[in-house]
């Protein structure tokens, strides 16, 4: 598998806080990674920075690399980084009444010139990528009334009208009922193409990740398999909680629980509410 | 597509029948008959004749650009801010045209034909530049708005205070040109208006899908490629320039930027092209009959039409709050 994303040495520092400490790592074409961590970790800003958001490289904060295809991602034009990046965001509501098939025009953009109109190409693009992500009756129903794991399908499905070759996403199952969280992870599993993601749940990114990124406090601390990532000596120093690994009968993925301490004992189960 | 289609060709019919049947609305009696004879070949009468072509065609073409353009810089602001309450008039345009035709009225009485359009389109033009300032300083394109309102007060408390100390006849004069009049308009405002309307069209018509990916937020815009504050100044500068000239000509016309886009985004959706195509033409339609009513509800006399716009849109403001709350 060909390298695609190459980051070397990224740091973003601001007074007194090092947001991201010398970061480095390779995403290869078609895995599916998860960016895992506590709140503050730097997840997202890994994301913006990967991107290039607002040209964040070209800040003096921001020191090392992030390349693209062997080309450093500053010398992309935005339109160049559109078509090489989807992002899928946590919010996303409209004040405005948008259609689905409004939201899924916009996925057009960084391939359209000026003044362009859709062609019926366009539109079977959007149809096809509507069914793919199971949503094909919703092409005229208002996005702001569907539930927040279509908009998440809807978002996904504008990304590969987008066509690009990454897909980003930060936080998807957030709001989300189980059965969504479930529903949108496995899609984007099944896509085939590459995918950087923040995920909270540390459960939901072993099953559907095939390699994660621990971060914490800016800094990497461990790139590897879900099994390796989800040591539970690691994951106990960075979560400050107990943890126990242990793999799960159905799908063989790796799965950890937390407690506390004094829970531990009363409860011969574990704190439910206190997984994270 | 279809239907918005239709709906759309409906509209541009019912401008074009709007637009003939307002010549016939006035203190002469010019009927359809007549009109007609008049626009397809000679008058017999050489006073229905004078009135039709250096009267009314003038004003109604005039009323026609102006609602296009108001309703288009608020379906345009809409969009690029994410607010469905924007309105140019409520980024200090009119208060800086206010100011400008006041300085103009008070200092340069005796030649206001030319002068007092050219001191209002400066001011509206301050005014603006002051706002986008001031957002750029916060370093918050978003709340543009509120800098708006902010400036829209600073400027009409400057012009009320020239004013208070001002000759009571440049007061009067002022005063009345703020409440809105297409009485003394000409053809020459007309080409000017429409110029400037038809550059703003071509360039959002360029880029509407820009503009449509604002909807879902600045930073899925941002992700799309857009360049997010270079076009929402470009989108502001626009508007500016378009409220600018149309005030200059027209006095303060209120409102037709904030009802207009909102009955269309009812009839025809909320994409950018859709919405100023539909805007265009409804603001058109609007703007036609509001004169009628201005220059036909009072025996011998005129009502700005600034205060008609300025009463049916608070109404329609209190109408669609009376809405949403039903809604939620």
């Amino acid at each position: 598998m060909s390298t695609l994303l190459n980051i070397s040495q990224l740091s973003w520092q601001v007074p007194n806080k090092a947001i991201l400490h010398n970061i480095n790592f390779n995403v290869r074409k078609g895995e599916v990674i998860g960016i895992i961590g506590p709140n503050g970790a730097g997840k997202t800003s890994l994301l913006r920075c990967i991107t290039n958001q607002n040209n964040i490289l070209a800040s003096a904060n921001v020191t090392g690399s992030v390349k693209l295809k062997n080309r450093a991602i500053t010398r992309y034009s935005t339109k160049e980084i559109a078509q090489h990046f989807a992002l899928v965001m946590q919010k996303n509501d409209s004040i405005f009444a948008l259609s689905v098939q409004d939201v899924m025009k916009m996925g057009l953009l960084p391939h359209k010139t000026l003044f362009s109109l859709d062609s019926d190409h366009d539109k079977a693009q959007i149809n096809l990528a509507l069914k793919k992500v199971g949503l094909e009756q919703a092409l005229h129903t208002n996005f702001n009334q569907l539930s927040g794991g279509e908009q998440q399908r809807v978002l996904i499905a504008r990304a590969l009208v987008q066509a690009s070759q990454i897909l980003i996403l930060d936080e998807p199952t957030t709001h989300l009922d189980v059965y969504y969280q479930h529903q949108v992870l496995q899609l984007v599993n099944k896509l085939n193409i590459t995918v950087i993601m923040t995920v909270h749940d540390l459960n939901l990114a072993s099953l559907y990740c095939q390699r994660l990124i621990l971060l914490n406090q800016g800094q990497l601390i461990c790139d590897g398999s879900p099994e390796e990532v989800l040591a539970p000596k690691q994951l106990s120093q960075v979560f400050g909680l107990p943890c126990q690994q242990s793999i799960d009968g159905m799908t063989g993925a790796t799965q950890v629980s937390f407690y506390l301490p004094e829970s531990h004992g009363q409860n011969s189960q574990f704190s439910e509410s206190l997984d994270e | 597509m279809n239907k918005v289609t239709t709906t759309l060709w409906g509209l541009l019919v019912l401008v074009i029948l709007s637009a003939m049947a307002a010549i016939t609305f006035g203190p002469a009696d010019i009927d359809s008959a007549e009109l007609i004879t008049c626009l397809v070949s000679n008058c017999q009468n050489p006073i229905a004749n004078v009135i039709i072509w250096q009267i009314r065609i003038p004003r109604v073409l005039v009323a026609l650009v102006a609602g296009m353009g108001l309703a288009i810089a608020g379906a345009i602001l809409q969009n690029t801010t994410r607010n469905p309450l924007a309105d140019p008039y409520l980024f200090g345009i009119v208060s800086g045209a206010g100011l400008g035709a006041t300085i103009a009225n008070i200092t340069l009485a005796d030649n206001l034909t030319i002068a007092l359009p050219l001191a209002a389109f400066l001011g509206a033009l301050f005014a603006v530049i002051i706002v986008v300032f001031i957002a750029k300083v916060l370093q918050r394109m978003e709340q543009l708005l509120l800098a708006g309102v902010a400036v829209s007060f600073m400027l009409a408390s400057i012009t009320q205070f020239i004013l208070y100390f001002g000759e009571p006849f440049a007061t009067n004069r002022v005063i009345f040109w703020l409440m809105g009049s297409l009485a003394r308009v000409e053809m020459s405002n007309f080409y000017v208006i429409a110029s400037v309307l038809i550059v703003a069209i071509v360039t959002v018509f360029a880029l509407h899908r820009q503009i449509d990916a604002l909807l879902l937020g600045d930073e899925s815009a941002a992700s799309l490629g857009v360049d997010v504050d270079k076009l929402r100044l470009l989108m502001l500068g626009i508007c500016a320039a378009l409220t600018a000239t149309i005030v200059a000509y027209c006095g303060g016309i209120g409102f037709v930027g904030l009802m207009i886009p909102h009955i269309v985004r009812q009839l025809v959706g909320v994409t950018t092209l859709k919405l100023i195509i539909g805007s265009a033409l409804i603001g058109a339609i609007f703007l036609i009959w509001v004169d009628v009513i201005a220059r036909s509800s009072l025996p011998h006399a005129e009502i700005p039409i600034g205060i008609i716009t300025s009463a049916l849109g608070s109404i329609f403001f209190l109408f669609i709050m009376y809405r949403s709350r039903a809604i939620n």
